[in-house]
């Protein structure tokens, strides 16, 4: 081989070798300088961890300090599907995790069925020493997460007012939901970096805000009242075969509430598996048309315009009064009754004509004094504001119906506030069942003040409205199963056919009993509401003896005395 | 022999600009084997740039030794060194440690040997004997046939280790070297044609993880996490560097783990250096081994015997290959193969033969005739 050919095959080569680092650099050229903004923003996204730190949310209590809702420290136990899946444990791992979480294995089979995954939840919020008995079993491919779960110790107590929170922690439902904002307090904010295996770098973190835990709130329910409460609809539902059942006690003065239970009822530790209708809250969100105890209104407002007197004797037609071509019934049949005996006796007739005194302008102007037709701003969600047509789309016969507390159709919550608001000398209280709001450092964020709504009636007619309510609950009145020893209970039943397509029905009544005691110098003021009682059905059969059942205990338990030393309700008055 | 006379000629006609370049690129080497072992101040970094700097140390030793030896001595043992490595190779694969799956390393005496590194330089001093004889026939087929057969022996050896990238390099060193040795250039294309024709044979042979790497490479996306995962995350190493780099022992995809810490100080070391020295860096890196090959290239013309010019072809096209792969690869213009940086990786064996090859060249073209 010559060496000028060698010298050429050199040159050649070392020509070849230059092309191909220039070549090179060219590449590392666009890769260094060209436009590589998106890889930058890329690594920066890849390593960021903006992670929101979550604080303790508040806790509840009752008016007594009594805990109804507070966060424990659980373990959420996650899975690794693709590792499970390699190693060909699943099977043996799904099985042995179902027996120990009492779960369907099928179920959590298919959960974890996903090769591809490497997270999956295997149950979340599991109890601490559960959790510890899985890390004894060194499952591999089987983790743990720290969380912490919402738990009510007294599980279905005081479930409606209290609501629940979801998943996620958001106050769902009750006063979790109202309250969202104070209990949850503020996240915090963690903005930091992580390595290759997605680890927080500590020294790389830029901001770094704890977060403050959630305040507490304070109800003005009672733990204890609101057990004597819910046992006495639990009872009363049994007894009458009921379809539900709820009741509220509120103090006259203040418009605090003390007791708000409702049935059916629901666990919020289990609300995932409970019934929706059992959530309802029906005391506030259950609408009905109330029935006789309507006429408290439509009395106190005629006397309140000086249209009637309580003696006042109207004729109440034996029971069937012809108006305007269409009959109006009594249940039982009266011939003359004063405006007290209406009262008491409960005549639709007369009540009726009452009504008619006073007119529908009039009446109507009383009836949205009154706070029906509108919601009562109570502080609990799902608060229905009942209805209450305007007069102008009232029919000629609306208002005989309105009367005897048709054609109209309020809350629960709403005829306590009509039924307190005489008690209390004519002033309308808005109702509230927060009391207060304490944050963690022991600052009170927020304070519930008594607050007069509005003021239907003169002081007045309210005493007089009082007196005529203590007849009721008399010999010969028909609430007079509320009557209790020792006090002088004011009251009205109320018994109410459901409407149903095209008209009223014939079997199924919303029977209720709205009273107040003591009736001289009134403390509580409560109602209790049975939906769909069987075999009887009337307010004064089946709500006031569960009137009566609440009033007995509260008044003990709150230590409540009978003015005048021990007066009886069964003395009378007018 | 080594009387001091001998040892200051040769030494003083050594190619200085080329050994200065060596020295540079070890000692960058030692810097960036640290660097990619550094997680943070208050942690330990690991000892792996202590041991480069005994290796380099080492290496600089026998590199020194073989300047003032004559290069020729190498040509005498050229038979029993190669024999030597094939048997370490196929010892290998019998009693070899696994690590990463594959059987790579021998244990002699304690030391953990990666005998492919030696049958590269063994493989070359053969070739450069074979083909240097005086008055063989270059464009006889049985002299070409037996000089790929030297060259396909220690690379089919290395395929079953399996370290696929490795076996890689003998066929470009190979052919270059018969190429320069006068073999015609028809011979050599058929040679390439042949091998480009049995590549879907051998896409058969491939291990599935070997098929992922390179499907990866055409397709980064299919496998982000997996395979694709060094590739993609050397390469936003490179490309955050910019002009300056983000400063020594600052290079975040390194510091923080995204680049995997096995690899970062050894096949990706390349992405270190340009991350934390940018554009600039990569571009004096690219000179100070343009530095190196072309004392290669110079000794190559300067030789006075025929095998010291095919063992400086030879060697400069092993420092060539690694380069030019092991940087390709980190750019994602290559799949990926496990090739070192020569000097600059982590890793005694390789080290030490590129030292010995370096050695070599500066041998001969200590011995060239001075006109």
């Amino acid at each position: 081989m010559n060496d000028l050919r060698y010298r050429w095959r050199m040159r050649f080569l070392s020509a070849a070798v230059i092309a191909a680092l220039a070549g090179l650099s060219v590449r590392l050229v666009f890769l260094h300088l060209g436009p590589n903004e998106a890889l930058r923003r890329k690594i920066v996204k890849t390593r960021r961890v903006e992670r929101r730190l979550r604080g303790g949310r508040g806790r509840i209590f009752d008016r007594r300090g009594e805990i109804m809702a507070l966060d424990v420290a659980v373990k959420n136990v996650c899975a690794d599907p693709k590792l499970l899946h390699e190693s060909g444990s699943l099977q043996a791992v799904a099985l042995r995790l179902a027996r120990l979480l009492e779960m369907e294995p099928a179920v959590l089979l298919a959960r974890l069925d996903l090769p591809r995954r490497r997270f999956a939840y295997v149950k979340r919020h599991v109890p601490p020493e559960v959790g510890e008995m899985i890390r004894r079993m060194k499952l591999q491919g089987v983790f743990f997460q720290d969380d912490v779960a919402r738990y009510y110790p007294h599980d279905q107590l005081m479930c409606h007012v209290v609501g629940f929170v979801n998943m996620e922690r958001v106050g769902s439902a009750g006063v979790e939901q109202k309250l969202d904002r104070y209990l949850k307090g503020t996240p915090g904010l963690l903005v930091s970096e992580r390595d290759g295996r997605r680890r927080e770098l500590y020294d790389r973190r830029t901001v770094e805000v704890p977060a403050s835990a959630g305040a507490d709130v304070y109800l003005t329910l009672d733990v204890e009242l609101q057990y004597m409460v819910e046992k006495a609809l639990d009872e009363a539902v049994s007894e009458n075969a009921a379809k539900g059942a709820w009741a509220i006690v509120e103090r006259v003065r203040t418009g605090e509430i003390l007791a708000m239970a409702s049935r059916p009822a629901f666990n919020p530790n289990e609300f995932r598996k409970s019934d929706p209708e059992s959530m309802r809250n029906r005391a506030i969100a259950y609408v009905y048309e109330p029935g006789s105890t309507f006429k408290l209104a439509v009395i106190a407002a005629a006397l309140n315009e000086g249209l009637v007197t309580a003696d006042e004797v109207i004729d109440c037609e034996n029971g069937v009064w012809m108006y305007r071509g269409r009959p109006l019934r009594d249940y039982h049949a009266h011939g003359r009754l004063s405006v007290a005996d209406v009262l008491k006796k409960s005549s639709n007739i007369g009540a009726a004509k009452i009504a008619l005194r006073l007119g529908p302008e009039r009446l109507d102007r009383y009836l949205r004094a009154f706070g029906f037709g509108r919601r009562t701003g109570v502080g609990l969600p799902g608060e229905q504001a009942g209805i209450l047509h305007p007069p102008r789309a009232w029919s000629a016969l609306s208002i005989t119906r309105i009367a005897m507390g048709h054609e109209v159709a309020v809350t629960a919550l709403q005829m306590l506030e009509m039924a307190c608001a005489i008690a209390n000398g004519g002033y309308l209280m808005r109702p509230y069942v927060v009391r207060r709001v304490v944050d963690w450092r022991g600052r009170e964020l927020m304070a519930a003040e008594p607050r007069v709504v509005a003021r239907p009636i003169r002081e007045a007619t309210a005493d007089l409205m009082r007196r005529l309510m203590v007849r009721v609950t008399e010999p010969g009145g028909t609430g007079w199963r509320a009557a209790l020893a020792g006090y002088r209970v004011a009251g009205k039943t109320g018994t109410a056919q459901k409407p149903v397509r095209g008209g009223y029905s014939r079997t199924a009544d919303v029977a209720s009993f709205v009273g107040f005691l003591p009736a001289e110098d009134p403390e509580l003021g409560i109602i209790v509401v049975v939906d769909e009682p069987q075999p009887r059905h009337t307010g004064g059969a089946v709500a006031a003896p569960v009137f009566r059942k609440i009033a007995e205990q509260a008044v003990r338990y709150l230590d409540i005395r009978s003015p005048g030393g021990r007066g009886g309700g069964l003395e009378t008055d007018t | 022999m080594y009387d001091a006379v001998r040892i200051r000629r040769y030494l003083r006609r050594m190619d200085f600009v080329s050994a200065g370049a060596m020295i540079i690129l070890i000692v960058v080497g030692v810097l960036f084997v640290y660097s990619a072992s550094y997680r943070s101040a208050d942690q330990p970094v690991s000892p792996f740039y202590r041991r480069q700097i005994v290796w380099g140390l080492l290496g600089l030793g026998l590199f020194l030794w073989l300047i003032v030896s004559d290069y020729r001595g190498a040509r005498d043992i050229a038979w029993w060194f190669y024999a030597v490595c094939m048997v370490l190779l196929v010892a290998v694969l019998i009693t070899g440690k696994r690590v990463y799956g594959a059987y790579r390393w021998l244990n002699i005496f304690g030391l953990q040997l990666q005998p492919s590194e030696p049958a590269k330089l063994a493989t070359i001093i053969a070739l450069a004997r074979y083909l240097g004889r005086p008055g063989l026939r270059v464009s006889e087929w049985r002299t070409v046939l037996t000089g790929l057969a030297l060259v396909l022996l220690p690379a089919v050896l290395i395929i079953r280790e399996p370290d696929l990238g490795t076996a890689a390099v003998f066929l470009p060193v190979g052919l270059v070297m018969m190429y320069v040795a006068g073999v015609p250039v028809r011979i050599i294309g058929f040679i390439l044609l042949a091998g480009l024709l049995l590549m879907p044979l051998a896409w058969l042979e491939l291990d599935d993880y070997q098929k992922e790497r390179i499907l990866v490479f055409f397709d980064p996306a299919r496998d982000p996490l997996g395979a694709g995962w060094n590739k993609m995350q050397s390469q936003i190493a490179v490309g955050s560097g910019g002009l300056f780099g983000k400063g020594y022992l600052r290079g975040t995809q390194n510091v923080l783990g995204f680049l995997p810490r096995s690899v970062a100080p050894t096949d990706f070391i390349y992405s270190v250096i340009a991350e934390e020295t940018g554009f600039v860096g990569s571009v004096i890196l690219m000179g100070l081994f343009a530095a190196l090959l072309t004392g290669c290239v110079r000794a190559a013309l300067a030789a006075p015997d025929r095998f010291g010019r095919l063992v400086a072809v030879g060697v400069a096209m092993l420092i060539f290959s690694h380069v030019f792969v092991n940087i390709a690869m980190t750019v994602g213009l290559l799949p990926i193969t496990g090739l070192p940086l020569p000097l600059i990786s982590y890793g005694g064996s390789f080290m030490l033969s590129v030292m010995v090859a370096l050695g070599l060249t500066q041998s001969i073209y200590a011995r060239r005739r001075i006109r």
